[in-house]
């Protein structure tokens, strides 16, 4: 039971993290059908983005102080994932809007190839994990007495994980209404129906694009500095393996939709932990257990859990 | 940075070129390229290899004692001179254009290798009394012909007629795979090993590669390349047989050493490889990101049934026998894989064979049921052996040695021959043509009458096997199987050599294969940027040629717009891989 518990609250936070770079993933395909592969990686710079704002820039006195510190550092870290982000459209996916589907996915994944290999060579040893640094209230939250084993069955839960877990939902209802209610959003969601009346209709599609992209960066951004926070190193292949995890998530909840990938996300994240400690294999095998949920996913239920099925453009 | 301010603004100046501008901008350009390959190119010594000794101011002692690179910046430029002057060059300004890029990339090359190797600009420019102005003068002579080309008028690629006696034919198939083998043995041994010990090798198999697409170039230019390909679809059998004899020739040539039968023997197991993956996304438009792992089961497959110490299973099979096992369990299982494509289309399709192929590596590094091995890997598979001889020992063929390794080059070399002799016609038959009507819209494959879930998973099931063909060869030239072999990247990269090559031709898969797995064994003093260098290289092939080196004639058309009109976005889109289904999607709405 206390185990159980455990594995739930873990699941809960990693699905925090994947489910804010879900987001990004899932505005994307939605806009301009492209599965954005190297936006995991975007996750990844961001990442380090903070942890340079908080070697290089910050001056050592505010290092001491999370309140200061951290703020900065998720403003750094969304500054470069954003920049990333508007390079990567207009020199590598604008040249190829209308060119056939299988070219910009290719170079989805040489950006995603370039990316990681600019930060391991570039960032100051990033050939192995960097230490990052925990700015936050280091505590835990231990909730007592539910197991029958006394201390050790106790639940525990870090402070950063909540911290994870609140950002997160505050961030993509905030996201949902800007979309829902801003005169951008319903550009956005303009462009995402139908890009071509959306255009007549005096919506300019390069700025709905840019936008898209710019949103997406910035919760990649600040998944990334929680995320290291929260895990307390980094390196250059965390980018990729959350990333998998998080399409799958926009694939499970359904691409296109913002709550799908959400809802999608914290499934991952409890599949990850549960499957790990319940099913055949242990943590050897979590992995595998979310491929496998997504190829059942795509196979039997190719619009996800609140796809449209008219809307499933595969 | 001068190069690249000039380079930027040719676009502009492009616009302003007329037609009488041609004959003295290639003329300048040709001389200037002859003056290049005189000059000196560095104002410092290099060390002592190859290359600095080509490259130095010793050069002035003899001056017309021109070789390696400069040999070729001066015959691309005699040959511009010469394309110049003869009105009546057939396809003039396209030969033109291709001598110029060739001098361009040769000068290009040279000049930022010697610029990062002495320390900035002064490399190549002057220092301590020295001038050394050649690598400038050769990329601006690359630059004048290229503009005097495109000032002039860029005819079509002329035809040549394939109405020739038979032995004229035959004569002229066999000069021009001799001149193939001749060029790809050059190719293979151009600056030699990558390393420490000689980092002159990237530089100098690069500048090789320009001067050899410099030269292809303006043989296409000519019409020679089609002319070429035209004799030998009609003379189909004479020329597999020349083509074959020339492979096995190899070893007689300047590449006839252990190593480089070594990396010749992974060539050709990549080839085969890429071949398979070329029916799955070239013909049948299955984009497979997973792909390697088949032949990683082809690997283990073949591993455990060897007899290795390390295997789980202990059964000894001969070779054969294991590599037919291997290649038709990789198949079944690239069917079972394959079967979700009856239900997914496209992006969602290359997703869930990403999918699998992160469940096979995840599974075989975690030793699964004790059958790869994990991280240890399954070492000491034995060598192939035939009437007593391993395949690695070196052997003597009617008095010529020939190096060790010989014997697996000489077997892949056959392996791939026998594919591309069975699938080269593949296009054509009725399967064949069945993929491609399934790649162009499946929905009306299937209104025709195509079985497209049958045809499919045949696709799969034919690109397993001979992925797990080759991963059986693999396993056993390499004497050692392990998951490190068969990870995402290395799907990646075949399946950029697919697209490098040109999809849904087979000649440009074994191409694209090639240079994307020979081009690690001679960067390796630039080890620490290759991937980044790849990365970058996917990016700028599909920005620039999406179709490839060799494109198939039609998907040419489909993929560059070369078709009569410009609006080819409408058919673009509906080339690749995927379609539409259900109802027109939000964006769906063919405009």
């Amino acid at each position: 039971m206390t185990t159980l518990l455990q594995q739930l609250a873990n699941g809960i936070a990693l699905g925090a993290t994947i489910g804010l770079i879900a987001l990004g993933y899932t505005m994307v395909y939605g806009i301009i059908q492209l599965i954005n592969f190297a936006h995991g990686e975007v996750f990844m710079v961001g990442a380090f983005g903070g942890l340079a704002v908080h070697r290089w820039v910050l001056p050592e006195s505010f290092r001491e102080n999370w309140y200061v510190s951290l703020p900065l550092m998720l403003l750094g870290g969304m500054a470069v994932a954003v920049a990333i982000a508007l390079i990567m459209e207009r020199f590598a996916y604008r040249p190829l809007r209308n060119a056939p589907r299988l070219a910009p996915l290719i170079t989805a994944l040489g950006v995603s190839i370039v990316l990681q290999e600019a930060i391991r060579i570039w960032f100051p040893n990033a050939d192995s994990a960097q230490p990052f640094p925990k700015a936050f209230v280091d505590s835990q939250i231990t909730i007592i007495g539910l197991g029958p084993d006394g201390p050790e069955g106790d639940v525990s839960i870090r402070a950063s994980q909540l911290l994870l877990v609140v950002v997160s939902i505050i961030l993509s209802v905030l996201l949902q209404s800007y979309i829902n209610r801003s005169k951008m959003g319903r550009a956005m969601r303009a462009t995402a129906q139908d890009p071509d009346t959306a255009r007549l209709m005096g919506v300019n599609p390069d700025r709905v694009i840019v936008l898209t992209f710019v949103l997406g960066a910035a919760l990649a951004g600040v998944a990334g500095v929680l995320y290291g926070v929260d895990i307390t190193n980094v390196d250059n292949a965390i980018g990729f393996q959350n990333g998998i995890f998080a399409f799958t998530a926009a694939v499970l909840g359904g691409i296109g939709s913002l709550r799908g990938a959400v809802i999608g996300a914290f499934i991952i994240g409890l599949i990850k932990t549960l499957g790990g400690q319940y099913m055949w294999g242990g943590t050897q095998y979590d992995y595998v257990w979310i491929f496998v949920v997504l190829i059942l996913v795509l196979v039997f239920r190719p619009q996800g859990l609140f796809g449209e099925a008219e809307r499933v453009r595969a | 940075m001068t190069i690249l301010n000039r380079f930027s603004g040719s676009g502009a100046l492009g616009r302003h070129l007329k037609p009488a501008h041609a004959k003295p901008l290639t003329a300048a350009g040709g001389v200037l390229a002859v003056v290049a390959a005189l000059l000196p190119w560095v104002t410092f010594l290099l060390g002592d290899g190859a290359y600095p000794a080509k490259a130095t101011l010793q050069f002035f002692d003899a001056p017309f004692a021109v070789e390696g690179y400069r040999l070729h910046v001066l015959l691309l430029g005699l040959a511009a001179l010469v394309v110049t002057f003869v009105a009546k060059t057939p396809g003039r300004g396209r030969v033109l254009r291709a001598l110029g890029w060739g001098v361009f990339a040769i000068s290009l090359i040279s000049a930022v290798f010697i610029t990062g190797r002495g320390g900035g600009l002064g490399a190549i420019t002057a220092a301590d009394g020295v001038t050394a102005f050649g690598s400038i003068v050769g990329v601006v002579a690359g630059l004048l012909i290229v503009l005097g080309a495109k000032a002039g008028h860029l005819d079509d690629i002329p035809e040549w007629s394939t109405d020739l006696p038979r032995w004229a034919a035959y004569l002229a198939l066999v000069v021009a795979f001799v001149g193939v083998l001749y060029l790809v043995a050059s190719m293979l041994t151009a600056g030699g090993t990558g390393g420490a010990s000689n980092p002159y090798a990237g530089p100098i198999f690069l500048a090789f590669l320009g001067m050899a697409g410099g030269l292809l170039g303006a043989l296409n230019g000519l019409g020679v390349v089609r002319w070429i390909s035209a004799l030998s679809e009609k003379h189909r059998a004479f020329s597999i047989v020349v083509l074959l004899v020339c492979a096995l020739a190899l070893p007689l040539t300047s590449a006839g050493n252990e190593y480089w039968m070594t990396v010749a023997t992974t060539i050709g197991v990549y080839a085969a490889t890429a071949i398979g993956l070329n029916i799955v996304v070239g013909l049948a438009g299955l984009l497979d990101l997973g792909y390697v792992a088949f032949m990683g089961i082809g690997a283990f497959v073949a591993a455990n049934l060897s007899g290795a110490a390390a295997a789980k299973v202990g059964i000894d099979l001969p070779f054969p026998l294991a590599a037919l096992l291997a290649a038709a369990i990789a198949g079944v299982i690239g069917a079972i894989v394959g079967s979700p494509t009856l239900r997914v289309r496209g992006d969602y399709l290359a997703i869930v064979t990403l999918a699998f192929g992160e469940i096979f590596t995840k599974s075989a590094q975690n030793n699964i049921g004790g059958l790869t091995g994990g991280s240890n890997a399954i070492p000491g598979i034995p060598n192939v052996e035939v009437a007593g001889t391993a395949f690695n020992e070196p052997i003597t063929v009617l008095g010529a040695d020939l190096p060790g390794g010989v014997l697996y080059y000489f077997m892949i070399v056959l392996v791939v021959g026998a594919i591309m002799a069975v699938f080269a016609n593949l296009k054509n038959s009725r399967i064949g043509r069945a993929w491609i009507a399934i790649r162009e819209d499946e929905d009306a494959a299937r209104a025709m009458g195509i079985k497209t879930g049958k045809a499919k998973i045949l696709a799969f099931l034919a690109g397993a096997t001979l992925a797990g063909l080759a991963g059986a060869i693999f396993a056993h030239k390499l004497s050692t199987s392990s998951y490190e072999s068969f990870k995402f990247l290395e799907s990646v990269t075949l399946l950029a050599a697919v697209i490098l090559g040109g999809m849904g031709t087979i000649p440009g898969a074994v191409l694209g294969a090639s240079l994307l797995f020979v081009l690690p064994e001679k960067l390796r003093e630039f080890d620490e940027y290759r991937l980044l260098v790849f990365g970058l290289a996917l990016i700028l092939i599909m920005r620039f040629r999406p179709q490839g080196l060799m494109p198939d004639r039609v998907r040419r058309a489909e993929l560059a717009g070369e078709t009569a009109g410009g609006k080819s976005i409408e058919e673009e889109e509906e080339l690749v891989v995927e379609h539409e289904h259900e109802a027109p999607g939000p964006k769906g709405g063919k405009a």
